[in-house]
Formats: structure tokens, sequence, C-alpha cells
């Protein structure tokens, strides 16, 4: 039997986290999400990652000349958001390349993150 | 309005840094540099308009300052360098570590920042007394964010250490404190609200962290005009 789920001021409250990585080498959706991983059980170890609710939640490359670009969105509670938003600036290698990830913005649904920080017209850009 | 107050030059490093959120750049160069060079990073800039920016003009939405490092074996060379230099820079950095250069860049008001001085210590380079020298001549402190992430694992948690240090002695003696990250290329840069909520690893508040990355640098650079004239704190050579 699948469990009830719980009523909704009872659930953690989220935040979408929505950043932009470059790097030498193409990223995939599981290499960002090992990435999140290793950096955040280094800077925080396992009891604060658990604290988290760390997950990403979808990934976007970006058409660019020169670097790889990738955007994406990742989904926190809203009490660690900080937290999580210091692991992105301690990224700084993949496989012996060099990998920088930063927040272009935090948003409270998926899809205005979308909207506002990941599908720019092209004169915002 | 965030300033990065140590960058190095490299193509495209307006476009990378405005887009990344900052509003204000110090291109800095070392003091080894052959002279001539010392002038130029400003008109490199320039004559790379079009490429760094991809045709866009950007003087407006972000504005670029000069600063030189000095690196300097004993108190004695830096004085004279602090001297060759001081006119011809917007923004004086020291090139810190050792503990008699440390010493000497806090006791002269001339200087602006003192980069870095834990760079290879096991301490933190730092102590009373020379926070309340800092705190007197108005020398800010640079906490380099650079520093932080080329080191690994357990040196890692060394340096975030020395940065607590730092942080503990600015809470008493409230000394100037920048962040900064050092960058040479795209790689090295992140964004300033991601500094801010990183700078809580080393119990930097929000709030203070905001200054270290705003409001400081933006004095510093608004200030070098007067430290030009300045014989010591309180003197000022007039024309």
């Amino acid at each position: 039997m699948k469990l009830k789920i719980l009523p909704t001021h009872l659930r953690e409250k989220k935040r979408y986290l929505a950043f932009e990585a470059i790097s030498q080498l193409p990223l995939k959706r599981e290499d960002v999400i090992s990435l999140l991983w290793d950096t955040s059980l280094h800077l925080y170890g396992v009891c604060g990652t658990s604290k988290f609710d760390l997950w990403l939640v979808k990934t976007w490359n970006c058409p660019f000349t020169g670097d790889y670009r990738i955007r994406g969105i990742i989904r926190c509670r809203r009490e660690s958001l900080n937290e999580v938003r210091a692991i992105l600036p301690t990224v700084t290698r993949f496989n012996g390349k060099k990998v920088v990830f930063y927040t272009r913005g935090i948003s409270g649904t998926i899809n205005s993150a979308v909207k506002k920080f990941i599908k720019l017209k092209e004169e915002d850009e | 309005m965030f300033i990065d107050l140590h960058v190095h030059y490299y193509p495209g490093i307006t476009i990378d840094a405005w887009k990344m959120g900052y509003q204000g750049l110090v291109l800095v160069r070392s003091s080894e540099e052959s002279p001539s060079n010392l002038k130029g990073s400003k008109k490199l800039l320039i004559n790379n308009k079009n490429s760094d920016t991809h045709g866009m003009d950007l003087s407006s939405k972000i504005s670029t300052f000069e600063g030189v490092e000095i690196r300097a074996k004993n108190p004695e060379d830096l004085k004279r360098k602090i001297q060759k230099f001081r006119m011809r820079t917007d923004v004086l950095l020291v090139h810190g570590g050792d503990l008699k250069v440390n010493r000497a860049a806090v006791e002269d008001p001339r200087v602006d920042v003192l980069a870095h001085p834990y760079r290879g210590r096991r301490d933190s380079g730092f102590n009373h007394v020379l926070a309340k020298k800092a705190a007197e001549n108005n020398v800010a402190v640079e906490i380099n964010i650079g520093y932080l992430l080329r080191n690994r694992n357990h040196r890692r948690q060394k340096v975030l250490a020395q940065f607590r240090e730092l942080v503990k002695l600015k809470s008493k003696f409230h000394f100037p404190m920048v962040i900064t990250t050092g960058a040479r290329s795209l790689y090295d840069l992140r964004s300033p609200l991601d500094l801010m909520a990183l700078s809580k690893c080393f119990g930097m508040d929000k709030e203070s962290s905001f200054f270290a990355l705003s409001t400081v640098p933006k004095a510093i650079t608004v200030n070098s005009q007067l430290k030009h004239n300045l014989i010591s704190s309180g003197v000022r050579l007039l024309e």
C-alpha cells in the first residue's frame, strides 16, 4: 500500500535555485549530480548534507561559443538555502578540468525559476 | 554595488564579472612586471573592447580601476616600492605572508590592502598588534577566496581556520576587511552573493560579508585619490 502524502502544512518548504555551470568538458546531468553531492559531503559532511534535501530537478544545455555551458535547477529546503548556495562556489574541478558554478537566481516554484533565470530572451543575455 | 578588489586581466573579464553580478573591478598587476606595463591594464581593456564585451558597451555598468600588488623582500624594500607606486595607481596592495612585511604594511597608511597575510603560513600571520595598527591606519585585510579554492582536503580546512581567526580579530578591532576572488581566468570568478553564503563557513555574518564585498572596496577606490598625498595619518600634503 502506498503511503498517504503529508498534509501541506506538514511538508517541508522548498526553494529552487537556478544555476549555470561553465566547464572545459561537456557536463551531463549525472556529472552535475555527482559534483554537487561530492562537494556538499566535502564541505558539510554526511550529517550536514542530510538536512538539505538536495535534489537536481532538471538541466538544460546552452548553446554557447567557447566553453561548455549548462543550466539547471536545484531543489533544497527553504531553511538551508544559504548553506546550499555556499556549495556552488567551492566546486572547482571535474575530471581534472576546470569548472565553475554560479547562482543565477532563487525562486519558490520551478515554473518561475525557468521563466526568470533559465530561458531568457536574446536581448537579456 | 559589488566590487572585486583583486582580479588579474584576461580578455573578456569585464563581461564575465558583470554577468556574475559585479559592478566594479580592480585589475591588479604585480610590481615585478616592467614599469611600462604597469599603466597598461586599462589600456588593454580599451584596445580589446569589442572582443571583450561582444560589442556591448559596459562602461556605464561596470567601472574598472588599476591596482598594483607589491612584492617585497623586507620592510625597507616595501617602503621604497610604496614610494614608487603610490602615485601611479588607484589601489595599492601588498603581497603578504612574511611576518615583517605584514607588520610594515599595516603600519603604513599609504597602503590600501594587505593581501593574504596568511599565505604559505601555518598561522593566520595576523595578531592583535597588527590588527590594532590596521584599524589605526585604515589598511584593509584581504580574504582571498581563490586561495581557499586552490587548496584541497586538509589544507582547505586549515585555510578556513586561518580565515576564521582573521574574522575573530576583525570583530574585536574593527579593521576594514575585503573579500576577493584573486581571479586569473573565468574559472576563478565567483558570484558575490554566493561568496556571501560561503563566508558563513568562516564565521562572517551576512552584514559584514556584504560590507566586505561592497562598501569597503568602494570606499577604498574612492579614497585612493586622497591617499596619494598622505604623509602619515592626519597629515596631508597640500599643493
